[in-house]
């Protein structure tokens, strides 16, 4: 008997358990089961509210009983019935400390509650009295620099800017970089090269230190004065040493955008004659070749003038050489996409660091594992020293030439910061939280 | 000793009963409970491609308007983000309703889809993408069937009041409720059938803006008479609040004969007129149509505004030995098509096409069927198709059962 008595007794310590987890074990509501996704419905009902601005108005203007009515019919029309919803405008202002503070404005609803199960999501809109403005530091502002000269010479024709003119490409790099910089200045003709050459200013702007951006491709302008001796040694291999000169003694950075640079000087006013042209039929140019950049980096680097030595770009086909995650960083930051992907022909040994006392300002592309670099800027550093003396971007791009590269190149070198407006500003934002509920059934 | 050994039998049974009993009814809630938690994730499961579905544009992009088969499902618009459908993406799904139709003259199948007298979209099997390659493409093969449905928000219904002077009801109303004081921009398209060819005629006050009552009705009257020489039809759009909708009306034709227009491919954009009488072909008696093609599209201002398209006028005869007509569409231009025909007779009528699936608001049904699957979880979107507000709806099912116990 005492056996029965013990199992009844397990029986009932059982029997406690079961009901004990079954009451601590409540399983969930059908509705919660197998939920509608209210948070989504939410948000993609305000993104269609806005979509021509309505809410946009209607929650800069909540006095406006017209407007509110259209929203409430449009939203109360655009639910499934058994949805109920609360929307409910808020001011973002800003409280003591700088937290931001919500304050609400005004409210519309379709139900007392918004039942058992309910969800929302929140949506900013922006007032269409204000402008988000974007405030870009300016390159060289501390130092008192920051010129951006734009070769933009009407004598002087462009090669390997196939499907540009060299005008064209000058007006999308003023768009692209003018903001960035103290004063842009176009160098409309050979004429004005030769006085910033000469450290003349055009329009009252610093020469020293200023970026030179050459959109003739790999033809380089030439000042009529200097369409002579001694500068037209070596098929004007001698004016690109003097170029390397001028470059480090007003420590430039200048700007190869695509292809061989210094390859050829261009002037159609001097080379006029029949047989003035680069061997491809563009008249108005001399092709120096491939001692134009070995004589640009000799006089970069101060050393004596002299075509000697092996060239430093190769003609390989290196496709699909990629930007750098600097680049990339920079193109997110700035706003300026140029594909990823780029063909490099003209790419330039790197062993022209230790030959020219050069230290890699900045990798736009990345170098290629046989030791070359498609799209490098480079800073000369005079050996003993530790003072930059002039740069050199060199884009060793194929034809044409995507100019935004350039301006990533010279952004992610100089890093200028963007100080953009608040979207929290005083009263230039709302928020709209959209509450939907679900009612009927479990 | 015997009653001891009773005792120890009533225990034991009893013991062994009653724990039978309580593993058993222990099991069942653990079994619910685990069926409880698979639903959820079902829907969990179910939002996850819904977005999928919505938020990508597939690959290649552009895959709606080339003739590829996509290696990447997505009905997204490929210049937008959000939740922004190509209208493009959704001609190229192969529709649960409507039904096949074989036209002779192509040797090809196409999916005909009609939603109301005069408005129809018929694409070639060939040119469609179907569910069991949409599966495929989801990773959803064998393991989940789902249906997408895109339903117009707005519903537009149009009907004529009076034909002399032509008078016609416009009736806008949403998913819960009407639209009150809604926008409605219009434009009537009238048509001469008593000439050699079909001619769109002027009509006063053809186009315009009116807004909708407190129950979203609204009357457009015309100063323009309907009698058997004319054949019309309305595009009305209907806007409030950021949501917008299109509806359409067209006139009983007066001709047993129509156009049947076969749409060859979104990517060359060529459209097949072919005569009814070859649809199938009946080789009852050969028969000319005079067609004339217009395009209808609506710009930002929410004005519809009509052009004429390449090949636009010709003439399509019934029987095996005549070519069928062929009109080609602007590529990448969402609008709607309207063919105007006419008989020898002077009696004809209007075919509208949209080209971009919601020009006329055609509504989606993508994908398996729900209604015999024992558990379905559904969610919801509201998303935008070239500007008309759509309600995207996925019905997601498990293929694989939801029993814990496997059944003998």
């Amino acid at each position: 008997m005492m056996r029965t008595i013990e199992v009844l007794v397990a029986i009932i310590i059982i029997t406690g358990a079961f009901v004990i987890s079954s009451f601590y074990a409540t399983l969930p509501w059908p509705r919660e089961v197998s939920p509608v996704n209210l948070k989504r419905l939410a948000l993609t009902t305000l993104q269609m509210l806005d979509s021509d601005y309505s809410l946009s108005l209607a929650a800069f203007d909540i006095d406006n009983d017209v407007l509110w009515g259209n929203l409430q019919v449009a939203l109360s029309a655009s639910l499934p019935p058994n949805v109920v919803y609360n929307l409910t405008v808020y001011k973002v202002g800003v409280a003591e400390g700088g937290a931001e503070l919500y304050v609400p404005q005004y409210s519309i609803s379709n139900a007392a509650s918004l039942g058992l199960t309910s969800d929302s999501s929140s949506y900013m809109v922006a007032s269409s009295n204000v402008t988000f403005n974007v405030i870009p530091e300016k390159i060289g502002e501390r130092e008192g620099s920051g010129t951006l000269y734009i070769l933009n010479c009407s004598d002087a024709p462009g090669w390997w800017i196939t499907g540009y003119t060299a005008h064209s490409l000058a007006e999308d790099l003023y768009r692209l970089l003018s903001p960035y910089f103290v004063k842009t200045v176009m160098v409309q003709n050979t004429a004005q090269l030769a006085q910033i050459l000469k450290n003349q200013t055009l329009q009252g702007e610093k020469v020293m230190n200023a970026v030179v951006i050459n959109t003739c491709g790999e033809a380089v302008p030439i000042p009529a004065d200097y369409c002579k001796a001694p500068y037209n040694a070596d098929s004007y291999a001698r004016y690109f040493y003097f170029l390397g000169e001028k470059v480090r003694e007003y420590n430039w950075t200048w700007a190869s955008i695509v292809g061989y640079p210094f390859y050829y000087v261009s002037n159609t006013v001097i080379f006029a004659g029949p047989q003035d042209q680069n061997g491809w039929g563009i008249y108005g140019m001399i092709q120096t070749g491939d001692k134009g950049s070995i004589s640009f980096l000799r006089g970069l680097d101060n050393q004596t003038y002299s075509t000697s030595g092996s060239a430093i770009t190769d003609r390989k086909d290196r496709q699909n050489v990629t930007l750098t995650q600097v680049a990339i960083d920079a193109c997110n930051y700035y706003g300026i996409y140029p594909s990823v992907y780029q063909t490099s022909t003209r790419a330039i040994a790197d062993s022209i660091r230790s030959t020219y006392h050069l230290t890699v300002g900045i990798h736009i592309l990345n170098p290629t594992s046989d030791g070359y670099n498609p799209g490098t800027l480079y800073n000369h550093v005079a050996a003993g020293t530790s003072t930059i003396t002039g740069s050199f971007l060199a884009l060793g791009l194929t034809r044409t030439p995507d100019i935004r590269l350039t301006a990533i190149g010279l952004l992610s070198y100089y890093k200028p910061r963007l100080y953009r407006s608040e979207y929290t500003a005083y009263d230039t934002s709302r928020l709209v939280v959209l509450q939907l509920g679900l009612v009927g059934g479990v | 000793m015997v009653s001891s050994t009773i005792d120890h039998m009533v225990a034991v049974i009893a013991f062994l009963a009653a724990l039978l009993l309580f593993i058993g009814l222990f099991n069942q809630t653990i079994q619910t409970a685990v069926i409880y938690q698979r639903h959820k994730a079902l829907a969990t499961k179910a939002s996850d491609l819904l977005d999928t579905i919505l938020l990508n544009p597939g690959i290649p992009e552009d895959w709606s308007i080339s003739d590829e088969e996509p290696t990447g499902f997505g009905l997204q618009d490929p210049e937008f983000t959000q939740y922004r459908l190509s209208p493009f993406s959704l001609m190229r799904l192969c529709s649960s309703t409507g039904e096949p139709v074989y036209y002779e003259k192509t040797k090809m199948t196409y999916r005909y889809v009609n939603v109301g007298l005069g408005n129809c979209l018929i694409m070639p099997y060939d040119g469609v993408l179907n569910y069991s390659t949409a599966l495929r493409l989801l990773g959803l093969n064998g393991s989940y069937g789902f249906q997408l449905t895109l339903t117009p928000m707005v519903t537009v219904l149009i009907a004529e009041m009076q034909a002399n002077p032509l008078m016609l009801a416009v009736n806008v109303s949403g998913v819960g409720f009407s639209l009150a004081r809604a926008l409605v921009s219009y434009r009537l398209v009238a048509v001469l059938l008593n000439e050699t060819q079909p001619r769109y005629i002027t009509v006063p006050g053809e186009s315009g803006m009116v807004y909708t009552d407190d129950q979203g009705c609204v009357t457009v009257p015309f100063s323009f008479s309907v009698d058997e020489n004319v054949t019309y039809c309305l595009i009305a759009y209907a806007q409030l609040g950021g949501v917008t909708g299109v509806g359409s009306f067209v006139s009983e034709p007066s001709s047993s004969s129509s156009i049947i227009p076969f749409v060859k491919s979104l990517a060359s954009g060529e459209v097949i007129l072919a005569h009814s009488f070859d649809v199938p072909y009946t080789a009852t008696f050969q028969e000319d149509l005079m067609y004339n093609v217009a395009l209808l599209f609506v710009n930002e201002n929410l004005e519809v505004q009509r052009t004429f398209l390449d090949g636009a006028s010709g003439t399509v005869t019934s029987g095996q030995a005549y070519d069928p007509g062929v009109v080609d569409m602007p590529p990448h231009f969402s609008g709607t098509i309207v063919i105007a025909y006419k008989n020898a007779i002077d009696r004809g009528g209007l075919v509208l096409v949209p080209w971009g699936l919601s020009s006329l608001g055609f509504p989606v049904v993508f994908g398996g069927d729900p209604s015999k699957q024992e558990w379905v979880a559904t969610d919801t979107r509201q998303v935008l198709v070239n500007g008309i507000a759509y309600q995207a709806k996925l019905a997601l099912w498990s293929l694989e059962g939801y029993r814990v116990v496997s059944e003998r």
